[in-house]
């Protein structure tokens, strides 16, 4: 599929075309205006530059990046989901110590090369779940003093 | 020569034991993501409430260079620079690591760092009343400059477009725009409240760095296995001296562009690397190879990273200002001892100055020494699996943002831009200009607001920013610096492919 | 984890327990928090630390106090954080500087007011100083005044950033001596202000008294005059604004102290007030305080209470003008 990255690539400067042209509509928009002088400035070039990427893209023309395989974006997508669920919620409403346990053990297991069905390879992963939060908590609970949200047992 | 007779202060047992912690505490401390030297130096503050005056500063000084030099290991094993200071290691150091040269990158960084630390001291030692008038002729309209100077070089930065490097660079100006207006207090762009306090740039940094990494080791998925398949190779230590020896102009030109710019108050060191970086790319004859794993690009970044430490202590120690947040929080370290920086310190409280300056000089190398031999260590971190290595990262990754303010609005904004950066790489965006431009964009407009209200009050906007020496140079050296980068554009359109575009895209 | 095992086995017990602990008699049982709306090394940030050291005897709250710096916008940032954001759980406190954040919430734009916070305790009291640099040829503020009139608008000075301690004086004083001068605020603080008026970028500068002592000492500054209704014994011999002839009253006089936001438990207010001010008292912290060149003023919750909405009221006259 030779057409894939082309297309791909018109929908990633397009996106950022559009930051572009929003953030300079709303620097030249927002009051008071003397505290826009610069963001004007910035969000121009920001636009003119973003527009020029996009119609390169449209002609064909962009040189570099591999874009993405639907290959690897099956492989990113469980990885990422545990990562959006770990930051943008397990981390505050469970604890830093408990959602780090989870997430770290779970990722482990999701990417581990080793086979599932061996106990041997669940103790091990088990194990270096427990000493990499241990080496956590050493550092920035006990060392550092770091107060992270409650955990969910408080 | 005054220096010398407080030599033997530096080595009593207690102080030499201070030195010992302040050093490795410092070098595990700079390797966490998250932990820039200013903040290391601030947790120790309260240590040093119990110790004399000179203990304390033993403490502090051995750690604040310490953790300059930490932040290589981090940049160069994991890619994520563990301060701003660092970002321009990673560009080569990291890709030696993937070429299983993670040892020699490691002991090149620490070699070079000492040497150009040392120099740095040295110029703190004999030059200290000459280059204090130096650091106060930096005014705003030159500030302003300096970051545009900053600004000149992002195209040419870790990209293989130039406009695409410039592009990431206007995402970033226009990222540090977000939030409070510095100087009017006007609120700009807060579309969530997690950005209401502004991007702070250690998370962002973070983020940009760290997260992309996790997602790439994710995409390998879970039958890779070519983390087994990198051995490191091994390196003597004298192999990487005659190398830095070897490549003396990369090191040359990190020293003195590190010293320059340490020494101007309120630029410090966070953008030494990149401009060291960027400087002996384009005077090197073998430019090309930058970002490729070329050991000169360790060696300017990190001789300037540690170059900068011993001059941006010369506005601190001399006239009593700090130059930059961590010279701040050395100056709290001094004043709870009730001793002013600024002649007091100097002619009262020579025993303390000298001391203090002294243990920076054996902490360089103390530094180095300890950390040629974390180098070796190098190994077993290469040979942690995928699995784990992402684990991991995304941990650090979590704390270490959070940490830097305690605050969960830092940990989203590390995230989002984080997974944004992860999709922009893969089309030829990258994060290096990116960060530069959030670092540069509060100097280029503070500077320049600052300056037009002085200029508008006095001479006029015209005379203010482009007359005098010091401006014109700067102007000069800012045009060349564009006009170097067309230049290399133009001639690159003739021979680049779209093959070769891409085939350097992987090697990175 | 065993650490973390016994964490949860004590939170369960805690969690049975909230109900009847009303009185907070455990409070604090954790390491508590207080937020610096300054960066670290600032003048605010290093007083905070001194003063919060003894905070883990038993006599005073009998569990340290860890500073967290959340700078910007000249303490906006923070401040605005503690407003919106912050736990009032009587786990997250935070330092207060008068009259910056009245002011800013008066000039607007902020989501907080001398409304959002409950005072604690006053530690400090800094009154701004008018500076200029050691070879400068103004040798009292009547000079700088004639330059002002006989160069309107010219006579550059500068301060912290707009709407904090030092613009108030700086506004005050123009509003006294009848001139206008440029006022450039520094995105650097109190040492980036002081940096441009030894470097000599600007012609002068109003200042903290502590940083400008030091730098006074070191030589490099003349300091003028005192925005404060009486001399400091840190600087005997600089007479105040006022007996230069110039009606200023102490408006412009940086507090600093500590502050919970609303909706703390009265309990743990209570407490707070009670220990606090004690604990600012130590002496280990008086002798810190000294050395560093920082003048102390503790004041009880009552007296800050009285002494925000005195600021309050003088402060929306003063700015009413602009």
């Amino acid at each position: 599929m030779p057409d894939l990255p082309r297309n791909q690539h018109i929908i990633a400067s397009g996106i950022v075309a559009g930051v572009g042209i929003s953030v300079c509509y709303l620097s030249y928009t927002q009051q008071p205006s003397e505290a826009f002088t610069f963001p004007r400035l910035i969000s121009t070039v920001f636009a003119v530059l973003a527009i020029w990427t996009f119609g390169k893209a449209l002609l064909g023309k962009t040189k570099v990046g591999n874009g993405l395989s639907m290959e690897a974006m099956s492989r990113i997508t469980p990885g990422l989901l545990v990562m959006l669920v770990y930051i943008f919620w397990a981390a505050k409403a469970l604890g830093f110590y408990t959602s780090s346990t989870i997430a770290f053990f779970i990722l482990l297991s999701l990417y581990d090369p080793a086979q599932h069905s061996e106990i041997k390879s669940w103790i091990r992963r088990a194990l270096i779940t427990a000493g990499f939060l241990a080496i956590m908590y050493g550092l920035f609970a006990m060392l550092l003093n770091v107060y992270t949200p409650r955990e969910f047992f408080n | 020569m005054e220096f010398l007779l407080y030599f033997s202060d530096v080595f009593t047992p207690v102080n030499f034991g201070l030195l010992l912690i302040g050093t490795i505490g410092g070098l595990i401390l700079g390797a966490t993501p998250g932990l820039s030297p200013t903040m290391a130096v601030a947790l120790l503050i309260p240590f040093t409430f119990k110790l004399e005056a000179a203990q304390g500063l033993i403490l502090l000084g051995a750690a604040y260079t310490s953790t300059v030099a930490g932040g290589a290991v981090s940049a160069i094993l994991l890619k994520i620079p563990g301060a701003p200071a660092n970002i321009a290691t990673t560009l080569d150091g990291h890709t030696m690591a993937q070429k299983g040269e993670g040892a020699k990158a490691l002991q090149l960084s620490f070699v070079s760092s000492a040497i150009g630390g040392v120099f740095g001291v040295m110029l703190l030692i004999f030059l200290t009343p000459v280059l204090a008038k130096w650091a106060l002729a930096f005014g705003p309209s030159h500030l302003f400059w300096l970051a545009i100077l900053g600004v000149t070089i992002i195209g040419s930065l870790d990209s293989s477009s130039v406009i695409k490097g410039l592009l990431s660079g206007c995402i970033g100006l226009w990222l540090a725009t977000i939030g409070f207006d510095d100087i009017m207090g006007a609120q700009r762009f807060i579309f969530h409240p997690a950005v209401s306090g502004g991007i702070n740039v250690i998370p962002a940094l973070i983020g940009l760095f760290a997260i992309p990494q996790v997602i790439t080791m994710f995409a390998k998925g879970p039958n890779d296995t070519t983390a087994e398949v990198i051995a490191v190779k091994k390196q003597p230590v004298m192999d990487s001296i005659r190398e830095v020896i070897k490549r003396r102009r990369a090191l040359g030109i990190g020293t003195a562009i590190g010293s320059v710019i340490g020494l101007i108050p309120g630029v410090g060191g966070q953008i030494a690397g990149l401009v060291a970086y960027d400087q002996s790319k384009k005077f090197s004859p073998e430019r090309e190879k930058f970002g490729t794993g070329h050991s000169e690009g360790v060696i300017a970044a990190e001789a300037a990273n540690n170059a900068m430490v011993g001059p941006s202590l010369v506005p601190l120690l001399t006239l009593s200002i700090p130059g930059s947040p961590t010279a701040a929080v050395l100056l709290g370290g001094l004043l709870i001892h009730g001793i002013f920086p600024g002649s007091d310190l100097f002619d009262n409280h020579p025993d303390v100055a000298w001391t203090f300056i002294n243990s920076m000089l054996i902490g360089q190398i103390l530094m180095c020494i300890f950390g040629l031999y974390v180098a070796g260590l190098a190994a077993s971190v290469a040979r942690v699996p995928h699995s784990v290595m992402a684990a991991i990262v995304l941990g650090l990754a979590l704390f270490g943002s959070y940490s830097v303010q305690n605050s969960m609005g830092d940990v989203y904004v590390m995230a989002s831009l984080g997974i944004g950066m992860y999709f922009l790489e893969r089309f030829g965006f990258s994060a290096a200009p990116l960060v530069l431009g959030l670092i540069l964009g509060p100097i280029a407009e503070a500077n320049f607001v600052q300056g037009s209200m002085i200029a508008n009050a006095t001479s006029g906007l015209g005379p203010y920013f482009l007359t005098g020496t010091l401006n014109l140079t700067l102007i000069a050296v800012v045009l060349a610096s564009i006009a170097y980068s067309v230049w290399m554009e133009l001639r690159q359109i003739r021979y680049t492919t779209k093959d070769d575009a891409v085939h350097k895209e992987e090697a990175l | 984890m065993k650490n973390l095992l016994a964490g949860a086995a004590i939170a369960l017990m805690g969690l049975t327990g909230t109900a009847y602990a009303d009185g907070h008699a455990n409070y604090p049982e954790r390491p508590v928090m207080l937020m610096v709306s300054y960066g670290a090394g600032g003048a605010t940030d290093f007083q905070a630390r001194i003063v919060t050291m003894t905070a883990g005897n038993e006599d005073a709250l009998g569990m340290p106090i860890a500073i967290i710096n959340k700078p910007g916008a000249g303490g906006r940032v923070g401040w605005n954080w503690m407003a919106t954001q912050a736990e009032s759980d009587g786990y997250t406190l935070g330092a207060y500087n008068v009259p910056h954040f009245i002011a800013q919430s008066i000039k607007g734009g902020v989501e907080y007011s001398a409304d959002s916070f409950e005072p604690i305790a006053n530690w400090g009291a800094d009154p701004a100083v008018f500076v200029v640099a050691a070879d400068s040829e103004m040798n009292s503020m009547t000079d700088v005044v004639d330059f002002a009139k006989a160069n309107p608008g010219k006579l550059t000075f500068s301060g912290a950033g707009l709407f904090v301690g030092h613009h108030i004086a700086a506004l005050q004083l123009e509003k006294a001596a009848g001139v206008k001068m440029a006022y450039i605020p520094s995105n650097k603080g109190g040492a980036g202000a002081m940096k441009s008026v030894i470097a000599g970028e600007v012609m002068g500068g109003v200042n903290n008294l502590s940083d400008a002592f030091r730098a006074a000492a070191a030589g490099n500054v003349k300091i003028l005059g005192v925005f404060d209704l009486e001399r400091n014994d840190f600087l005997p011999d600089v007479p105040t604004l006022k007996e230069q002839g110039f009606d200023i009253d102490n408006a412009s006089v940086n507090f600093r102290g500590v502050m919970v936001p609303k909706g703390t438990p009265q309990g743990i207010i209570d407490k707070l007030a009670a220990t606090v001010p004690a604990m600012f008292e130590n002496g280990r912290v008086a002798g810190k305080m000294k050395a560093g060149g920082s003048p102390m003023y503790i004041m009880t919750r009552d007296e800050v209470l009285e002494m925000w909405a005195a600021r309050e009221e003088t402060l929306k006259e003063l700015l009413a003008g602009l």
